[in-house]
Formats: C-alpha cells, structure tokens, sequence
C-alpha cells in the first residue's frame, strides 16, 4: 500500500465517521430503518375487516338479492341502554354529571350533545374517525384530518414540549408530542378542552391526559392503542383501540363536511 | 288593550330569544329501535351536511296528504354506498324504511330507501 492508498483510505473512514456521528445526532442511525409512513386515508376496520365504521345494516344500492328489511335506523345512542362494560370507568362525581346527560338524551335532547352544535368531537373521541381521517406526515410533523366534523389534530415530533400557556389554553383535539420507537409512534396529548366526552358520552375534567401507541399491525392496517387518564373522572386509566385500513383510489378521496351548513334551516 | 300588547312582545321576545334547533345531532331524538315503512312522492331531496334530507309526501289514514321530513346520513358516507345529489328525484314514488322521532312529529331517520324499480339504497356499507 503506497501512501497515496493510505491517505484516501483514512480520509473516507474519516467522512464516514464524521458522517455516522452527525446522523446520530439527528435521531436516526444509519442501521435504524426509517419511520414508517402513515400516510394516506383510512377508514375503520372493525373486527372482522369490515369497512365503513359502526352502522347497522341497511342493504346496498344495486342488490341482486333484496336484503332483510331493516330492524333498527341507527345504532342506539341516547344511552337508554346504561354503561357498556367497555366504557369508562367513572368517579361518582362525573357519574353524576353522566345520569345527567343519559337523562337529557333519552328525553331526545341534544342538549348534552357537543357533535349536536358542530363542535369538534375532541380527543380521544375523535380517533373512532368513524367516516374516515387522512394522514398527511412530514419528519417533523404528523397531522390527522377526520372528515366526521372536519376535525383536525397536529402530533409535533420535533422535540417541542408543550408550555405553560400552552397548559394554560386547552382545546378541542389538546396539544400533542410524539416520537418513535422503533415502528410505533408514541403520542401525548396535554392541554384538552373539558367542554368534551371521552367516548360518545363519558364526561372529563381539564386533567384528562392521552397516550397512543400508533403502528402498523399488517400492510395497510393501522392500530391506535389508546389510555386514557384523569384523576378526577376516571377511577382507573381507560383504554381502547381502534384499527384503520388504508383506503385504495376511488375511496381515498374524504369529503368536505361544513356542518355549519345545517345549521340553515334544517327540520332538525 | 295597552296590556294585551305588552304580553304579545313579551311573546315575540321569547320566541326571538329561543336558541336556532340545532341541525346535526346523535340519533338520540330517534326510536331507533322502530322501523316504520312508508311510501310517497318524493317532495325534495336536500344533499347538505351535516345530515341528507328527504321531503317526502304521504297520503295518510284520513286520506290527506302530509309531508314528512326524512333524515338520511352525511353526504360523504352516502356518496361512497352508491347515493349522490340526483339520486332521488321530485315526483318519483318511493318505499322509506324509518324510525320516527320520540316527540311524534312527521320527522324520521331514513333506515333504507327503496326506488319503483326496486333499487335499494341502504344507509351503510354492505359486510365484508
């Protein structure tokens, strides 16, 4: 090996440390693959692999055979059917201000139905992204766009923490940071609007925290498992999951919403 | 007289201050539970968000005709089950499966919609 050899061989070992370090120091080693893309629209698969969220069945336009005709409209949701064993489990003062709520929707009031008023349906309840979310994701940035509402939240991965007036000024979809491990995006949520449920009815206090643990659990299916944690709502963390499958063209177009347009004149 | 007035703006105030109905709503207002079916014309059809709506005129027990206002789902979920804004048309005749509204109103929400020539329009996605 003449000097010349030797000297371009240092040089390159040189860069590439040099290279290796820096990259390091970015959060990314070159032997850790890179973070997944979640990009695209989702809708909800339930158990079973369906599409299209929670609704009864109701037959389909173009049926070659006609469908039993239908038993219920709609799922029940004034409550008249008390607490599912998967929901929330309450402290007594927030069960009280539940009764108060079931009582109100069994009467067929909307008065305790933010979703009624074109609210926001807030975090985690907006999660259940029942007509479907859109990704869009950046290295820096990760936001999800639910077409129930025109919903939207922004998951921060730059480092950023949320500030004390931040804390200070809770809203609808909260503050979120996030970071992988390894595949998974791990979410917190601070700074969450009480003005809003837990699930579809299940009352919170400004002390309401959410973790999410985000990943693909096959091609194309997104797993969100979600705890839920308030001191003085809930008795112990709730969690729950909801899975999406990534929608092909012509489905992975989500629709405008602009609930307000209802507010004109509707019967309802 | 001077009275009577009084209590006719006492009114009109109250009836001024009484927050707009609110337009999009859970289906809490709904016996949802109950499936009633009936057929008409087709009065309008309204393609808005929050909520699909449906005028639909009905000729009933007493032999007057009356309208009813039929809720259907959001334009977005529809639109990808096989519904658009031309779906339904003035003057055609078709069969509504629905579940009425608890306070007894001519209001409903649409469960499916059967066409004169027997298409059905469901509210849902078919299982996969």
């Amino acid at each position: 090996m003449n000097k010349m050899t030797a000297s371009t061989m240092c040089t390159v070992m040189l860069c590439s440390a040099i290279a290796w370090v820096s990259v390091e120091i970015h959060g990314q080693s070159p032997f850790t693959p890179a973070p997944p893309d979640f990009s695209g629209v989702y809708y909800p698969a339930p158990q079973g692999g369906g599409r299209g969220g929670a609704a009864p069945a109701g037959g389909q336009r173009g049926a070659t055979t006609t469908p039993p005709p239908p038993t219920r409209s709609a799922p029940t949701g004034d409550l008249s059917n008390g607490r599912q064993p998967t929901a929330p489990l309450l402290t007594p003062e927030y069960m009280a201000k539940w009764e108060v709520i079931r009582k109100s929707r069994m009467s067929g009031s909307y008065e305790y139905d933010p979703i009624a008023n074109c609210l926001p349906p807030g975090m985690p309840h907006m999660m259940s992204m029942a007509y479907g979310m859109e990704i869009m994701q950046t290295k820096d940035r990760i936001t999800f766009f639910s077409e129930w509402q025109d919903a939207l939240r922004r998951v921060y991965l730059d480092g950023r923490k949320p500030t004390q007036k931040i804390l200070n000024d809770p809203t609808y979809a909260g503050y979120s940071t996030g970071h992988w491990e390894g595949d998974t995006l791990v979410v917190d949520t601070v700074a969450l609007h009480p003005d809003s449920f837990i699930d579809s009815s299940s009352p919170h206090s400004e002390e309401m925290t959410v973790k999410e643990r985000i990943r693909f659990i096959s091609p194309g299916v997104l797993e969100d498992r979600i705890t839920v944690t308030d001191p003085k709502a809930l008795t112990k963390p709730w969690e729950t999951v909801h899975t999406y499958r990534k929608a092909a063209p012509p489905n992975d177009e989500l629709r405008e919403f602009a609930c307000a347009e209802g507010l004109r004149g509707s019967p309802r | 007289m001077q009275l009577r007035i009084i209590a006719l703006w006492i009114g009109v105030a109250l009836c001024l201050s009484v927050a707009p109905i609110t337009a999009h709503h859970s289906n809490s207002a709904y016996e949802v539970e109950k499936v009633v079916t009936v057929t008409g014309t087709v009065k309008s059809w309204k393609w808005t968000n929050p909520h699909t709506w449906l005028t639909l005129t009905v000729q009933n027990e007493k032999g007057e005709t009356v309208d009813w206002e039929l809720e259907g789902r959001a334009p977005g979920v529809l639109g990808r089950i096989g519904w658009d804004r031309t779906v339904l048309k003035a003057g055609e005749k078709v069969t509504v499966h629905m579940s009425p509204a608890k306070d007894g109103s001519r209001v409903g929400i649409i469960a499916r919609v059967t066409k004169a020539d027997g298409t059905i329009l469901g509210n849902s996605a078919p299982a996969q």
